[in-house]
């Protein structure tokens, strides 16, 4: 068996029988529905992608601000020690 | 449909991007053909109205994206309502359905009354069920909603030739296989 099935019909479609789900009044309601919830998730997703960018750099902000502690550190051992040696 | 006829259509859907209300004319002109391309594929009248319904809200809501080919507006329709009856039926998981008009199928079969009996029209029926699917879609656009070829390889996404193939060896296995007349070549 194929993956469809036909169905023969003896009746003719009518334009009649297809009025009552001509509506194009509820069809331009969900248009507007579904544009504003568009809209809604552009928004929540650019609000979204400038928080991750924020976190991002305040983030490297630290990690520099670590990195740059951390280098201070050596340094004023090195220098101590050379002055342990000269004197 | 007349080159004017197109232009005046074009006119209508540029007027629809801005003012979706416009987009109503499209609507009323249209609503009958799609419904019914859609119950032939769903053989369900409420399911073919919702699918319908959802048809248009997808082609206003992508209006903007629609670009003019040559072709109608009423293809476009056509391909969005295809897509939604597959979307319908691989969320399903169900047997697509074509539902055909015994009159059609008798007008594209050359028999006489006395000749056309329930035996053939089963016969018919059976063999139209061991087509694949793809073939079964190009003749019932060919037959069923009179489109050219051009106009079907657009909606169902291939060639020309494509079309054209599925048509002529879906007839030839109809001549060959039940040894009768068919009205129409391809």
């Amino acid at each position: 068996m194929g993956k469809h099935e036909i169905r023969m019909r003896r009746q003719r479609l009518t334009a009649r029988g297809t009025d009552r789900f001509k509506n194009y009044g509820a069809v331009l309601k969900q248009h507007e529905e579904e544009k504003r919830m568009k809209k809604i998730v552009r928004v929540f997703v650019f609000f979204l992608l400038i928080a991750l960018v924020i976190i991002l750099i305040m983030m490297v902000n630290r990690w520099e601000k670590k990195a740059g502690k951390g280098s201070g550190k050596v340094q004023k051992e090195v220098r101590i020690r050379n002055l342990e040696i000269r004197t | 449909m007349s080159e004017a006829e197109i232009r005046k259509e074009q006119e209508v859907i540029e007027r629809s991007r801005k003012d979706p209300k416009a987009f109503g004319e499209i609507y009323e002109t249209y609503f009958d053909r799609i419904y019914n391309y859609l119950f032939r594929q769903t053989d369900d009248e409420e399911l073919a109205g919702d699918l319908c319904s959802q048809t248009f809200v997808n082609a206003l809501n992508h209006l903007g994206k629609y670009e003019f080919r040559g072709f109608p507006f009423s293809a476009w329709l056509y391909k969005i309502a295809g897509n939604e009856v597959n979307k319908h039926y691989r969320k399903n998981k169900g047997k697509k359905v074509f539902s055909i008009e015994e009159l059609k199928v008798k007008e594209l079969v050359e028999q006489s009354d006395e000749g056309w009996d329930e035996e053939l029209i089963t016969q018919v029926i059976n063999y139209m069920n061991e087509l694949p699917t793809d073939m079964v879609q190009v003749l019932e656009l060919r037959f069923f909603e009179d489109k050219d070829f051009k106009e079907i390889a657009f909606i169902l996404d291939m060639t020309e030739s494509g079309a054209k193939m599925r048509t002529y060896r879906a007839l030839d296995k109809l001549r060959t296989q039940f040894n009768i007349k068919v009205k129409y070549n391809g």
